[in-house]
């Protein structure tokens, strides 16, 4: 029996885009004349063996720049490897592009028949598996009206729903399972699932670690485009979260000085901080709702986290965390910024996180605030069990209905000026 | 190419193609009346300024220009599409097992569709005024499949080349405006001086839009040695041209 994917030796670079390549005409010809040699060479995937077997789920994790998403594009055909074989039996299905084709002028309808008949199917099965795409969706309502109106969250829903209806031998997908609400999110992974039982080979990049613990039979670790580990999954993992510890360590500077929070605790490093220190908190303040400064909070009523940020140098796309704990490390509230469009941060910037209802057990807890690297890459600062937050019991009885915590990030200097972002976890 | 992958191609293309045409007429006040609205509007224009004003003595100027403008207009829109064609659609090429040698074919065919509908109104006007339809029409098709082969030769050119050199596609528009006043669509090319009738004639659309004007309004013979000529030479470049971009495109996805 072949196998349907199979790598042997893979070997691909990419010119990086050099000011001096020629992108236009004149360019090419003024340079000719000076002889110009623009070529640098980045070695993108470097002797890569792989093996995806029927019926089995592979993971490819590693940082971002690893490799990832070249190593599915070459599999899927798209671009040729310098060296090595990409040997395939079957028929490709990806999702990889999502939405490839669509077009925000056309109808949810119109869009549904060309970006079926792009991800392969004919036109004829597209009209036949139509009800089904649009079901899966649950876009029935909006189905007809222009894809411009539709939420990003419906554009990727529908997108999706287009590519799991494909019938595919062989699976590619790019980092694209966080779509969506938890509830799409299983019908997703059920669906990923029923693929696997119907034998396809799946192949799936992704950032998030707990989910290739649970859904892979095997997981790649990608560095630098070479293969860092291959095998079970627990085992590479560890190996990954390892080595990111140890990067963690490696770029920390040295020089920071204890820090000492509004209330006189000490932050002391691995203690009850960690981070690289690239970006800083140096305040965090809990208030109740009308902005005042407290300790301690009734149960089921809103506080509001004020935290301070400050940075030596740009940071990208930042994820910002916020997690109540209580005094054994068990979590009761975690929120962070991974779903919102995060900019890039170069000043110091205050972020006000709204807890509409706080719905914990009278006792002793922790806010716990952290502040990372894009895709949960690497740890900026992280201050555990340091702020102390009192919940008093309540007599009263409500019913607790629980709203989002909202995140609302300003320049630290202008707190009257609009929100840089702003999140009501819309979908 | 199998037979799965052929009815891929031609799903694939139909449902581009209608994309095309869909959004360019979607929020648009005329809708698809445009397609006509387009060339009417420039006949107008011509009328006034070189039939009344100029004074062009040209029977039946009307429909005269009006052929020789779709005509063009398939041949001018169709290569300045055709440098986007790559550049302009980059999650399609960047998607596993999508053709890219269909894109500069689905520009050529979705402004044939503007060249169609113009030619039904036109004939329909014939009809109507009495001057009927020649027997040389049924060269129709054969008119339009070997026009069809020349543009889409260079959209191949075009289009895989502007994705390396970026300013190709400009160039490409300037040097079609330069080409209209070469290519008889509000003269005849009897008025061209004798002594620069061969370097005139060397621009194969001289030769498409005569051919065109003989087979809708009946006007003179077609030149089938000079249109044969032409299908020839495309049908080589289109060989060429597409074997090239095909072997050329898998670095496409880089480049853009």
């Amino acid at each position: 029996m072949t196998v349907p994917i199979r790598v042997v030796g893979l070997r691909k670079s990419f010119r990086r885009k050099h000011m001096l390549n020629p992108g236009t005409l004149k360019e090419a010809f003024v340079s000719r004349l000076r002889r110009f040699d623009s070529s640098e060479e980045f070695l993108a995937l470097d002797q890569v063996d792989l093996e995806v077997r029927q019926g089995e789920i592979v993971g490819v994790i590693g940082r971002n720049g690893a490799g990832k998403s070249t190593l599915l594009r070459l599999i899927g055909g798209v671009g040729l490897p310098d060296d090595g074989q990409i040997l395939v039996h079957g028929k490709i299905g990806a999702l990889l592009e999502l939405g490839a084709g669509f077009h925000p002028e056309l109808t949810g309808r119109e869009n549904i028949f060309v970006n079926g008949v792009i991800s392969g199917l004919t036109r004829a099965e597209v009209a036949h598996r139509f009800g089904d795409i649009v079901a899966f969706s649950e876009l029935e309502e909006s189905i007809d009206n222009p894809l411009r109106t539709y939420s990003s969250g419906m554009q990727l829903r529908l997108a999706f729903s287009i590519s799991v209806h494909t019938s595919p031998d062989i699976l590619l997908i790019d980092e694209v399972l966080a779509v969506g609400d938890l509830a799409f999110q299983q019908k997703c992974l059920e669906r990923i699932e029923h693929f696997r039982r119907k034998g396809c080979a799946i192949l799936i990049v992704s950032h998030d670690i707990e989910q290739v613990k649970t859904v892979c039979d095997r997981v790649i670790w990608l560095r630098d485009g070479k293969i860092a580990a291959f095998g079970e999954p627990q085992g590479v993992v560890d190996q990954y979260e390892r080595a990111m510890l140890l990067e963690t360590e490696r770029r920390r500077h040295a020089d920071v000085p204890a820090r000492r929070t509004r209330t006189g605790r000490e932050l002391r490093i691995d203690e009850n901080r960690k981070g690289t220190m690239e970006m800083e908190i140096v305040d965090v303040q809990l208030q109740d709702i009308r902005g005042l400064p407290i300790a301690e909070l009734k149960k089921g009523k809103a506080l509001v986290v004020v935290i301070a940020y400050t940075t030596r140098k740009t940071i990208r796309s930042p994820i910002f965390s916020l997690t109540i704990s209580d005094e054994n490390g068990e979590t009761f509230l975690d929120t962070n910024t991974e779903q919102l469009d995060m900019p890039d941060i170069d000043q110091d910037t205050v972020a006000n996180v709204h807890l509409e209802r706080i719905d914990l057990p009278a006792g002793d807890y922790f806010v716990d605030v952290g502040a990372y690297a894009q895709n949960w890459g690497h740890v900026y600062d992280y201050h555990w069990h340091v702020y102390p937050l009192l919940v008093a019991a309540d007599a009263k009885r409500d019913s607790s209905l629980h709203t989002p915590p909202r995140w609302e990030l300003l320049p630290a200097n202008a707190q009257d000026r609009e929100p840089v972002i702003e999140d009501s976890n819309k979908v | 190419m199998s037979k799965s992958g052929l009815i891929y191609y031609r799903d694939l293309i139909r449902e581009l193609v209608l994309r095309d045409i869909r959004v360019r007429y979607k929020r648009s006040v005329l809708g698809f009346a445009w397609t006509l609205a387009n060339p009417l509007l420039y006949l107008v224009v011509f009328y006034f300024v070189f039939k009344m004003a100029l004074e062009i003595n040209i029977p039946r100027f009307g429909v005269f220009a009006f052929t020789g403008i779709i005509v063009w207009n398939w041949f001018q829109s169709s290569l300045a599409q055709s440098g986007s064609a790559i550049v302009g659609n980059r999650e399609l090429v960047r998607s596993p097992g999508f053709p890219p040698d269909i894109l500069p074919l689905v520009t050529v065919t979705s402004n044939l569709v503007n060249l169609l509908v113009a030619i039904v109104v036109l004939t329909g006007y014939q009809l109507t005024l009495g001057s009927g339809i020649h027997s040389q029409i049924l060269f129709l098709p054969l008119l339009v499949g070997l026009q069809f082969v020349l543009i889409l030769s260079l959209a191949y050119v075009v289009a895989g080349i502007n994705v390396v050199f970026r300013d190709l596609g400009h160039l490409v528009v300037v040097l079609l405006q330069l080409m209209f006043f070469m290519t008889p669509i509000f003269y005849d090319a009897s008025m061209i001086p004798d002594k620069y009738q061969a370097l005139y004639r060397l621009n194969p659309m001289v030769h498409f839009v005569e051919a065109y004007r003989s087979v809708l309004l009946g006007q003179s013979g077609i030149n089938w040695w000079a249109i044969g000529t032409i299908g020839i030479i495309s049908l080589v470049l289109l060989m060429f041209g597409r074997s090239l971009f095909i072997r050329h495109s898998h670095r496409f996805a880089e480049e853009i």
